[in-house]
């Protein structure tokens, strides 16, 4: 979206509160709802989307005054920002809008989790990204791997980055990828298994691209594989713990969040598979030594799981189902009891080849 | 009517008669306790209880407005001196003795009419006290404003219960009404909820149309203005309703009947007596009820009330009963207590013991002087009356405090009834009070009496929740337009950059919204208040009224 169209944008949500005021009318947002009411999930697409509930954020309600003022707040910084051409990130944006109310002791904004939430809901009511109003997030996640990413009019070759790799960004729209040499992206949990794939130069022997998410993958790292899968057509295999966090971490990145439903359509790939760590894969390997035993914690989450729509299939239930029988959970790094190489000389490479993933 | 008061003054002296064998110090330190002077901070109080008592029953006697004096002194330990005076009519000289001087002299014990004075034994005790503790006698200045005042010392003459004059003086001047100077012993003046300023402040708060001051040992003057300027009527004393009857009054009224049959004696006697209810009581006889009232047995009256707990009869006339009159009240709580609400009711009489006609009268006041304080926070206050009387003593037993805890003053809006400003005021008027004892300051728990002072409670308790509610609501309406304003200033500079308008215009908009919308809804709950005034909250709760409450649900937030 051009930035003066953004800027069209922020300028009429403010015409029209003030119109409501001048005329005495309740100033109020209209938005999306972004309760569990308003969000299914789409079978076809296997996506999570936001329904067509709208709710009105009005000022004259005192459960919503503050959170009112502090969107308007944003949206009017956010028209600096653009106006400007700066881009901010989501901190910045925070310290930037912090003050002390006038004759109070209050401040606009306590804390960054009250200003975070609010950015999505701008980005609802207006129908923008958040890229578009030029807020970032902090960069997380590590790309390797044979592309050529042009950022900015420079050329990243990201197989000669050592091995770091390159630093995901939180926005990646401008990205225009290059010499591409993949056969498919493999995107990794945990930042210690990445390293471990790189040092065995997984990526170079199996013709891949490799993703670390580092825990839940942020919206960045969401938005390149999709962008990845979407534009250049490369399947996504996920390889995460083999437990209920694991499990949800593959699935946001698959059919998208519950906060960012309104977002799915960009940031998910449905396509995904996960490779593992499956339950059977303890069996099939060996590995019943190196389980971990589930907390309750970890119970709770995995009923939880089975509630979800998008774990509703027979091989989910059935991986789900096990670990709550077996009662154990199993990380990537277990198998190292096989020894260090045997992640990514046999266990990633026979269970690719022969196609043992989850849906 | 006459006569028959007359036929009962003669009864108590023949009473009296019984106990001048022993002397009259013996009956007075035998009964100490149901004359009220037990105690040292008591006995204090019923002095001056009875000289209060004294002027405004003359008072309200003659028609005059009182104006009333009491003074305090203390002179040593233990050792007070207390001064009383009244615009009252004055005492004619030939009565000062009987008044100040004569034990059970004009006694009001068995005259059915509702009087203060059904405690204590009336002013002459407090000579009797003086003496006792002092040896000294009490002096009495007294004029009924015809130009001559009589200055009388006098002391009581135990033996023969008369007044020993000590010394008279009389002088020319224009002047009326009556002054009392007695010295006391054994007697403490403190500040407590039982002591003789509370006393006065409660006696202030029924007698709207006195003027009381009072002047402490310590020099303090507290001045109990007049609210009113009605005076009382006196009470009618009237016939005995047959219910309530005890056999000893039966025979002791029968002994003194000039009827020639008993059934005109009981026709002529009792109030709601008829000849059909004499035939009534025949059939529930042995004997003939034309025999001579004079020769009736004490057998023969004990048959005639086991008869009349069989007959009904019409509840008794209500005209002996002196209600002090919800204006009144409310006068004097506004008067004396300056309450932020308060509430006056007095119910309907009714009928307890089988026939004794009652009523209550109670007022709720709230905030402003009502409660005690207490350090800096405040606590609830109970004041009893009987017949107007403060009942300050045995307030556990009482059937008024029974009946104020038995409330359940959270439904009325008082979340900690025990800690707040707040004066429950009960008043029960009835031609026989049901003291629980001899001391008459707690009143026992008759069903009927307890039932009425609930009801009366808790409809002064609907009334403040409708106050409280509506105080709850401005506040409410008031905090929400602080916030509204509060976050104005932002927003409207926030929108002053989003628009590139004058964000001072902005602002004084947005504040004229916010007043425009606040007393919009005072005028809504107005509205829904005089269709369902007891619902309430109804229209904070109702989301639906307002279209405002469309809170979004939360989801799950996530940070990245």
């Amino acid at each position: 979206m051009e930035r003066q169209k953004v800027i069209s944008k922020l300028t009429h949500l403010g015409k029209d509160i003030t119109e409501d005021i001048m005329l005495h009318q309740s100033p109020g947002i209209r938005m999306p709802q972004r309760g569990i009411g308003n969000i299914h999930f789409n079978e076809k697409k296997n996506l999570l989307e936001l329904g067509d509930k709208r709710s009105t954020r009005s000022f004259l309600n005192v459960a919503h005054s503050r959170k009112f003022m502090q969107t308007i707040l944003i949206a009017s910084k956010c028209k600096e920002f653009v106006s400007r051409d700066k881009t901010a990130s989501i901190r910045e944006l925070y310290y930037q809008l912090k003050h002390t109310i006038a004759d109070t002791k209050e401040n606009t904004f306590d804390d960054q989790s009250e200003s975070d939430p609010l950015i999505v809901d701008l980005e609802m009511a207006l129908g923008v990204l958040r890229e578009e109003l030029h807020l970032k997030a902090d960069d997380k996640g590590t790309l390797i791997g044979k592309i050529t990413i042009e950022d900015s009019e420079d050329f990243i070759d990201c197989s000669k980055l050592g091995r770091s790799g390159l630093s995901i960004p939180s926005i990646v729209e401008h990205y225009k990828f290059h010499d591409v040499e993949a056969d498919y992206i493999l995107v990794i949990e945990t930042g210690a298994m990445f390293d471990r794939l790189v040092e065995e130069k997984y990526h170079l022997k199996n013709n891949c691209i490799m993703v670390s998410a580092k825990g839940q993958a942020a919206r960045g790292c969401r938005r390149l594989v999709h962008r990845l899968n979407h534009e250049l057509k490369l399947p996504v295999i996920a390889f995460t713990d083999g437990d209920p966090w694991g499990y949800y971490i593959y699935s946001v990145m698959k059919a998208g969040s519950m906060a960012l439903a309104h977002e799915s359509k960009r940031l998910g790939t449905p396509k995904m598979k996960l490779v593992g760590m499956t339950m059977t894969d303890i069996d099939t390997y060996g590995l019943d030594k190196v389980t971990e035993k589930l907390k309750d914690i970890d119970k709770k989450r995995i009923n939880e799981l089975l509630q979800y729509p998008w774990f509703q299939n027979k091989e989910w239930k059935k991986e789900l189902d096990l670990m709550s029988k077996k009662g154990v959970r199993i990380e990537q790094q277990a198998l190292a009891s096989k020894s260090l190489e045997f992640v990514a000389e046999e266990y990633l490479p026979e269970k690719i080849a022969k196609k043992q993933m989850l849906p | 009517m006459v006569n028959m008061e007359l036929n009962r003054e003669k009864h108590a002296d023949e009473l009296f008669k019984e106990f001048r064998e022993t002397s009259i110090t013996e009956f007075f330190r035998k009964n100490r306790a149901h004359l009220g002077y037990s105690g040292k901070l008591r006995s204090l109080t019923t002095v001056v209880h009875e000289i209060v008592t004294n002027a405004l029953d003359a008072c309200e006697e003659a028609g005059i407005l009182p104006d009333i004096q009491i003074k305090i002194n203390a002179l040593n330990s233990e050792h007070y001196k207390v001064f009383g005076a009244d615009n009252g009519p004055g005492i004619p000289l030939k009565h000062i003795s009987d008044v100040f001087g004569k034990m059970l002299a004009g006694t009001k014990f068995h005259r059915n009419v509702q009087l203060r004075g059904q405690q204590g034994i009336g002013v002459a005790g407090v000579t009797l006290f003086s003496q006792t503790t002092t040896g000294k006698p009490i002096k009495v200045k007294t004029s009924t404003g015809k130009g001559k005042v009589h200055e009388v010392e006098l002391m009581i003459d135990i033996t023969k219960n008369k007044a020993d004059i000590l010394s008279k003086k009389e002088y020319s001047q224009y002047w009326r009404g009556t002054e009392l100077d007695v010295e006391l012993k054994g007697v403490k003046f403190n500040l407590s909820e039982r002591g003789p300023s509370e006393y006065l402040r409660r006696t202030a708060i029924v007698n709207p149309h006195a003027q009381i001051i009072f002047i402490d040992p310590e020099g303090r003057k507290t001045v109990f203005e007049r609210s009113s300027e009605k005076i009382p009527k006196p009470p009618v004393s009237m016939k005995a309703h047959p219910k309530g009857l005890e056999v000893d009054d039966l025979i002791n009224m029968s002994k003194v009947s000039k009827g020639r049959k008993v059934s005109s004696f009981l026709v002529t006697t009792f109030s709601r007596m008829s000849n059909a209810k004499v035939k009534e009581i025949q059939e529930h006889v042995n004997f003939d009820l034309n025999k001579n009232p004079r020769r009736l047995t004490w057998a023969e009256c004990e048959e005639i009330i086991n008869a009349i707990e069989k007959v009904k009869f019409l509840a008794p006339p209500t005209e002996g009963l002196e209600a002090i009159g919800e204006e009144q009240i409310k006068n004097a709580v506004l008067n004396i207590l300056d309450p932020e609400f308060e509430a006056v009711l007095t119910r309907p009489p009714k009928v307890h013991s089988g026939g004794i006609p009652f009523l209550i009268e109670v007022a709720i006041a709230y905030g402003g002087h009502a409660g005690r304080s207490i350090g800096d926070g405040s606590k609830y206050e109970i004041m009893r009356f009987g017949n107007k009387a403060p009942l300050l003593f045995d307030t556990g037993g009482c059937a008024i405090t029974k009946a104020v805890n038995s409330v359940e003053w959270k439904r009325y809006g008082m979340r900690d009834f025990e800690n707040s400003p707040v004066t429950i005021l009960v008043n029960l008027a009835s031609t026989h009070i049901p003291y629980t004892s001899a001391g008459k300051q707690s009143i026992a728990e008759e069903k009927e009496v307890l039932k009425e002072i609930r009801f009366a409670l808790m409809e002064v308790g609907r009334k403040f929740q409708v106050y409280h509610s509506r105080k709850r609501r401005a506040l409410e309406r008031e905090a929400r337009k602080q916030i509204l304003l509060k976050y104005s200033t932002a927003l409207a500079s926030g929108l002053a950059k989003l628009t590139n308008k004058n964000e001072e215009a902005i602002l004084k908009e947005l504040q004229n919204l916010v007043e425009e919308r606040i007393t919009g809804l005072e005028i809504e709950e107005a509205e829904e208040e005089e269709l369902e005034p007891t619902l309430e909250g109804e229209s904070e709760d109702n989301s639906e009224t307002h279209g405002e409450m469309e809170e979004k649900p939360e989801g799950e937030e996530e940070v990245e």
